[in-house]
């Protein structure tokens, strides 16, 4: 009687070991579904043509038509990345390997553009070039105000890989006679490269969808394809072509992302805000 | 010879020490210098542009007879747009309430049971592409004819009901900060020992038992400043409310900023709104950060 007894006890903790254990990846993947179906439900309306058929002519648009508006948008990113960059690792450099009074207040000072809300960012700029720089009608001034709103993403996976990287190849380099500048670029630069890339593709994911700033700073000439989308949603309803032109921008910035998980992992995302 | 200190002090390398150090933080400073420039210029003298610009009188700014300082703009505010603000606060709230709902039991399996993170974390950066993408996604979603249309048939509610409401909006927003929840709640469980749940369990602790009173209070900080950054960010929500709200919901504090600073070109309201946003969203990141770790600069 008491093995049997015994026996079901413990079927019963197993079954219920197994139903939790799915229940916990059930869970998981109901998650993810939710935070991708957004992107699903775009990339299946991308598809549709007039009277229910499938049709690739949607994206035929998005090289066509708004080619001019994505090309505005790459454009953009690219000059706003190598600024960043050319400023982030000295600075970066400076807050890990140099001492001076004040490095955490400075830190958090230049790390504040994370915490501002998109619309002050926006609505505070656009006022000051207007009135002080005159450059509402430059492009610099978008591809500044992306610069300033991406610094802190680019700043933390830099500073993270120089903290990760022990000064001892740099004394070493200088022991055998390299100058400063050549030990930075032949030693100290490879070495933080994941960083670097890690700064890279944040900022990069940030300003190739940035609507929000751009709405409120872009000269009149220049439409960027986030902001294309966004007046699209608004002024024209929804269209399969808009779908198109959202499924091709997250696809990009979702290969950006693939191909540094693939080469690189995750380590130098460590502090920033993604994961 | 006993008792002497094996390193002899050598005169004149104090001072020479002294000197270098400085000359090395005058370096350090110097190559943040260009860091620092672009910021002031283009972030803190803008935000500074519209806090002076908030209490000028409205259209005194660039005048001849120079500014006329007035508190009329937050007048303004308090007495016609607190409803606004108001809505902002309760759409953030809410989003942060189904955030902190599903991410806690998300990120502790995540942690805890799962060999598979790096696909998780890959197909989580989509919501961070931004929240135009997810508004969009969702109004196909809800819209009538949309993928959606038979689950309302079931349940026969009309579409518009969901697409045009406060829950629809709240949805897409959670979602939109739903991976800095999770981050920040996983960084904070990943830092407990599993070790102390088995102990927990050893000891006859239930699961539920195990949660409330080993593993809340001890990731209590991460949670925290989880739930106030992701507070913070949805204060500047923006699309969310405009693609999937009714008016009520249009009336978020962002979008109006954007209303009355471009289309409607009132300055001092739309600054003052601005400051108004801002000083929330600092206030809130001050306390999220004190409670975070925050320790990457020592």
């Amino acid at each position: 009687m008491a093995p049997a007894f015994e026996r079901e006890r413990r079927s019963v903790r197993i079954t219920r070991r197994c139903l939790g254990g799915l229940a916990s990846h059930a869970d998981i993947w109901f998650c993810l579904f939710v935070c991708v179906v957004p992107f699903l439900a775009l990339r299946v309306y991308s598809f549709t043509g007039p009277g229910g058929t499938s049709a690739i002519e949607n994206f035929q648009y998005v090289v066509g038509s708004v080619g001019e508006n994505l090309f505005w948008s790459i454009r953009i990113a690219f000059l706003s990345l190598a600024i960043d960059l050319a400023i982030a690792l000295p600075a970066a450099y400076a807050i890990v390997r140099y001492p001076f009074p004040g490095k955490r207040f400075l830190y958090s000072a230049l790390a504040l553009p994370l915490y501002v809300p998109g619309a002050v960012i926006g609505i505070s700029l656009v006022l000051t070039f207007n009135f002080t720089y005159h450059l509402t009608t430059s492009v610099w001034g978008l591809v500044l105000a992306m610069t300033v709103g991406t610094f802190p993403l680019m700043l933390t996976p830099l500073i993270v890989a120089l903290k990760d990287l022990p000064p001892v190849f740099e004394e070493a380099a200088e022991c055998l006679g390299a100058s400063r500048w050549q030990t930075f670029w032949r030693i100290v630069f490879p070495l933080i490269g994941p960083g670097v890339s890690a700064g890279l593709m944040l900022s990069f994911i940030i300003v190739f969808n940035e609507y929000l700033v751009t709405l409120f700073v872009h000269p009149p000439e220049v439409t960027t394809a986030p902001l294309r989308i966004f007046n699209l949603v608004r002024t024209a309803g929804l269209l399969p072509t808009t779908a198109a032109l959202a499924v091709t921008m997250q696809l990009i910035s979702f290969a950006a992302v693939l191909l540094f998980f693939r080469v690189f992992g995750t380590r130098y995302l460590k502090g920033t805000y993604l994961i | 010879m006993t008792g002497q200190p094996l390193s002899l002090p050598i005169p004149g390398v104090a001072p020479g020490t002294a000197r270098r150090e400085r000359r090395r933080a005058l370096t350090g400073l110097a190559m943040l210098l260009p860091a620092i420039v672009v910021s002031l210029l283009f972030l803190y003298y803008p935000l500074v542009f519209i806090v002076q610009m908030s209490f000028t009188l409205a259209n005194t700014f660039l005048s001849p007879a120079g500014p006329t300082a007035t508190l009329e703009n937050y007048g303004a505010m308090l007495s016609r747009y607190l409803p606004n603000l108001g809505v902002t606060i309760q759409l953030a709230g809410l989003a942060t309430l189904v955030d902190l709902l599903f991410g806690i039991p998300f990120a502790y399996i995540l942690v805890r049971k799962v060999r598979y993170r790096d696909i998780v974390r890959a197909f989580m950066v989509f919501p961070m592409f931004g929240a135009l993408y997810i508004a969009f996604g969702m109004r196909f979603i809800l819209l009538p004819g949309g993928p959606a249309t038979p689950l309302f048939e079931l349940f026969n509610i009309p579409n518009t009901a969901v697409l045009y409401s406060l829950p629809s909006v709240v949805f897409a927003m959670s979602i939109f900060t739903f991976p800095f929840m999770v981050m920040n709640v996983g960084t904070a469980l990943s830092n407990v020992d599993p070790t102390l749940e088995e102990a927990a369990a050893c000891l006859g602790a239930r699961p539920w038992q195990t949660f409330v009173r080993i593993l809340l209070p001890l990731t209590r900080a991460g949670i925290v400043a989880g739930a106030l950054m992701v507070f913070g960010w949805s204060l500047g929500t923006f699309a969310e409310p405009l693609l999937l709200g009714s008016v009520n919901e249009q009336k978020t504090l962002a979008w109006t900023l954007y209303l009355k600073g471009v289309v409607q070109t009132d300055y001092g309201l739309a600054t003052t709104m601005g400051v108004v946003l801002l000083a929330f969203a600092f206030v809130v990141t001050y306390f999220s950060l004190r409670y975070s770790r925050g320790a990457l600069i020592e």
